[in-house]
């Protein structure tokens, strides 16, 4: 039994059909790479994944878990998380709440829960995890919208691997960095694999997907039609799939 | 824990006018005036501190004035029409204000309709509503111990103003230190970064709406112990006055920022120039003039503060 | 097309109900009533006026009214269609002083006389728009102040000096602005030492003329009296002045005679009320219209009392005009 487990997944928004009959599963601590042309239905394949969206038909499963019938927040719990193409960051917020968004600690007061946030722990963890991906902020009680677009990044990055997930999905994390960030965030990739975590690695840089992934995807109008190990394919190939040459 | 919550440029503007209105009148500066200034703002106050929730998460309530005329009427059917107990008139008040404004988040939500539409929808029904409840006529003479709640002195404090600061203090929290709090911001500051961290957003406004619908029954039963008459025009118009001080106070008209602590300087910034305005005998058409000024005054200051930023 | 009609017809006659109440007298004389809202009690005695008017003077009279006193072009698309049906004089309670003034000039070219209802209209700029008002009637909103300003002259005494807080209306309506002006006149002549040391808007708003109250209160804590410009606004400042224990040392004064006013006076917290008569300004007006056609020169302003209204007044109910307070 695979790790993650995409069953004849199908999603029409109105009469438009995004993704038509989707199957395909992921092992372990694999890094797959997901390429198409744009609307090919890769944002909607993995928002349903992460439960922001929910199927017309078929079937999610985690380490044997329905996915499909479950929100968002549970979902995460269970150990997937996203980093989204525009970082999802609040801008107005500061970068500890950033980074527990959604998930912060609470304290009790006198013994009761009133749901007060835990802000000082927030604000420790924070340090300690930003510290622990080697990046740098003026301070965690800094506004997120006034970061560079790295450090806004590593913002992003930190809150998917706070919680210890089990999968990351990443939709196209490269796109806006410079070269050295580039190399950062692919070597990030290798550290999360070597550690067990699967990932999936959306992305139009095939450079960045030959580089870091086991297995290629392709999506083309809401199909697979590619399902090929790296080490037997080349960028060539790839490109025909995703036009439709092949 | 407070200090940081308050923006600077709305203390300057507290600071001016404390200052200026001590130099232009020798009754301003004392405690029972001061007492006098937070029992007229308690009203004005408390739909303030709805209206900053439901902004920060980048809606509107236009409909405050009218519900809380409703929620007004509707406490005085129940204790005069129905002759129940002065409680169950407070929990009507309430409970009138709340279910308006739970059907303001379900349309928002469900229905898909833009804020400012359903809350304006809100504001002509809650005013039909109660001018029905009562046909049209102000519903007068309540009982001794509801009046206690508008007209009371505990302490020589006035009730209303006991009721403002307590909500004051844990709406203050709710907002800055909890994870309700966290959420209402997060919405306003980008609802799709919400979604997808899990947060039920739609749930979440539902109980906004709700929560500002309830205070504003809060404010309309303040209003109507303080007058002793569930008047169906109560709150005609305060809808802007609670919008303009929740701004004044820092709030984000487009979502995102806003602190309760802000608010309430607002407010009171509002109702130390009404009372200045007042002790002066300055004629009306400036008193409308000025506190226009000041609105503008104050975000202007705020704009400056964020581009030095 | 037969249902559709049927349908119409139907629909015209239940919207022709909501909105007007026809009365036929047994005179050939119509007159067209056009008032603001039915939906007020002070609409509702002014209607019972008129229609004892029309019985008095023999004649018949279809009467319309918009839903809200807020709602000014209605009223004007209301007055167009009234004249459809060439009434022989058109009384007229308009919402504000200039928008019934093209249905007005048309009525006046058509030969129909207008009567002014309740003083809405300004005879100089309704000149200017070429339209000649027959007479206006209703309350004198000066002299209400002025009876307001006698009243706490004779409890207080006219050698009583002290401070005097007026409470207007909306800043800028002028039926608030003549009841303030008419105390502030009064009380000066005839009680100098009672000084109206602030005249400030409460906006015809309880909670606001309760604020009024206390931050006067504060400045003067030894206010002699309040006059307020409404009966709403006079009870807001009443609920302030017990609140702040100075229920029993001032006498405070509305305008209106409202039911809750009068329920306040008998309870001895309000102590005054300037009541007006809308039965009788509606009655006269349909009289006065009458006469009018017969040939009677009429004054262009024709003022009903208004009437004191107070703790004694309501319980002996022996003055004359007690039996028009509705």
């Amino acid at each position: 039994m695979s790790f993650l487990e995409i069953k004849d997944l199908s999603k029409s928004f109105g009469s438009v059909n995004v993704l038509d009959r989707v199957t395909l599963s992921i092992n372990k601590g694999s890094v797959i790479g997901l390429v198409g042309d744009n609307g090919a239905g890769k944002s909607t394949l993995m928002k349903i994944v992460t439960g922001i969206h929910k199927p017309t038909s078929g079937s999610i499963l985690l380490e044997e878990r329905e996915l499909t019938r479950i929100s968002t927040s549970e979902i995460r719990l269970l150990g997937i998380e996203m980093i989204y193409q525009d970082l999802a960051l609040a801008r107005q917020q500061d970068i500890s709440s950033n980074i527990f968004l959604g998930r912060e600690p609470v304290k009790k007061l006198f013994g009761i829960n009133l749901g007060l946030v835990d802000k000082q722990k927030m604000d420790k963890d924070s340090i300690k995890i930003i510290e622990d991906l080697g990046a740098k902020v003026p301070s965690v009680e800094y506004q997120a919208g006034l970061l560079s677009g790295g450090q806004q990044q590593t913002i992003a990055i930190a809150r998917a691997l706070t919680f210890s997930p089990k999968l990351v999905i990443m939709d196209e994390p490269t796109a806006a960095l410079a070269v050295k960030e580039v190399q950062h965030v692919l070597e990030l990739i290798l550290k999360l694999k070597s550690e067990g975590i699967s990932v999936i690695l959306i992305s139009h840089r095939l450079n960045d997907i030959f580089e870091v992934c086991d297995r290629i995807l392709v999506l083309r109008q809401g199909q697979i039609v590619a399902d090929v190990i790296k080490a037997k394919t080349s960028m060539n190939q790839i490109v025909s799939y995703i036009v439709g040459a092949e | 824990m407070f200090l940081k919550s308050i923006r600077l440029e709305s203390l300057y503007v507290l600071g001016i006018l404390i200052v200026t209105m001590s130099l232009l009148s020798p009754y301003f500066l004392s405690i029972s005036n001061f007492l006098n200034i937070l029992l007229a703002t308690s009203v004005i106050g408390i739909l303030a501190i709805g209206s900053t929730f439901v902004i920060s998460s980048a809606g509107l309530d236009l409909s405050v004035g009218s519900v809380m005329g409703l929620a007004g009427v509707a406490g005085a059917v129940v204790m005069n029409q129905l002759e129940l107990n002065w409680i169950f008139g407070i929990l009507a008040c309430i409970i009138a204000g709340g279910i308006a404004g739970f059907f303001n988040g379900q349309l928002v939500t469900r229905a898909k309709i833009p804020a400012f539409i359903v809350t304006l929808g809100m504001l002509g029904v809650a005013r039909g509503a109660a001018l029905l409840l009562c046909d049209g006529k102000p519903i007068y003479g309540l009982s001794n111990e509801f009046l206690f709640l508008g007209q009371g002195r505990p302490f020589g404090i006035p009730f209303p103003v006991i009721i403002f600061i307590v909500v004051a203090l844990i709406t203050h929290y709710i907002l800055a230190s909890t994870k309700f709090g966290k959420h209402t911001l997060v919405i306003g500051d980008n609802q799709m970064a919400a979604v997808a961290m899990g947060i039920n957003v739609n749930r979440h406004k539902v109980k906004l709406y709700a929560f500002s619908g309830g205070l504003a029954g809060l404010a309309g039963m303040i209003f109507t112990s303080r007058v002793n008459a569930g008047d169906p025009t109560a709150g005609l118009n305060y809808e802007l006055t609670a919008i303009t001080a929740a701004i004044i106070g820092g709030t984000n008209l487009f979502g995102g920022k806003g602190s309760i602590i802000g608010t309430f300087i607002g407010a009171l910034i509002m109702g130390i120039l009404q009372n200045g305005l007042n002790l002066l005998a300055v004629q009306s058409y400036y008193q409308r003039m000025a506190i226009g000024a000041v609105l503008i005054l104050a975000v202007w200051f705020d704009q400056i503060n964020r581009q030095k930023n | 097309m037969e249902l559709f009609m049927r349908f119409l017809i139907v629909s015209l006659t239940f919207i022709s109900i909501f909105f007007s109440s026809t009365v036929f007298g047994k005179g050939h004389l119509t007159y067209g009533v056009l008032m603001k809202t039915l939906s007020n009690p002070f609409w509702g005695a002014m209607e019972e006026g008129v229609r004892d008017g029309s019985k008095e003077a023999g004649v018949a009279y279809y009467l319309q009214a918009v839903e809200s006193d807020q709602a000014a072009e209605p009223q004007l698309n209301v007055c167009m269609t009234m004249l459809e049906r060439k009434p022989d004089v058109m009384i007229t309670a308009a919402i504000n002083s200039t928008i019934l003034l093209p249905c007005l000039k048309k009525a006046n070219e058509s030969g129909i006389p207008v009567v002014d209802l309740d003083g809405n209209l300004d005879h100089d700029i309704a000149k200017k728009a070429g339209v000649s008002i027959d007479f206006t009637i209703g309350s004198d909103n000066e002299a209400a102040g002025a009876q307001g300003a006698d009243y706490v002259a004779k409890v207080l005494g006219r050698n009583a000096s002290g401070p005097v807080l007026v409470i207007e209306g909306l800043s800028g309506n002028i039926t608030g602005q003549k009841r303030a002006r008419g105390f502030a006149n009064r009380i000066k002549k005839i009680a100098p030492g009672l000084k109206v040391v602030a005249s400030l808007p409460g906006d015809w708003d309880r909670m606001k003329a309760a604020n009024i109250t206390n931050d006067i209160l504060t400045r003067h804590p030894n206010l002699k009296a309040i006059f307020a410009a409404n009966d709403g606004m006079a009870l807001g400042a009443v609920e302030a002045a017990y609140s702040a224990g100075k229920g029993n040392d001032i006498i405070i004064v509305g305008v209106d005679g409202n039911s809750d006013a009068v329920k306040s006076i008998k309870s001895g917290r309000l102590n005054a009320s300037v009541a007006q008569l809308p039965y009788l300004v509606g009655k006269r007006a349909v009289i006065g219209a009458t006469a009018s056609l017969n040939g009677l020169k009429m004054a262009k302003f024709q003022f009903v009392d208004t009437l004191v209204l107070t703790k004694d007044v309501i319980e002996n109910n022996t003055h004359p005009l007690m039996k028009f307070v509705k």
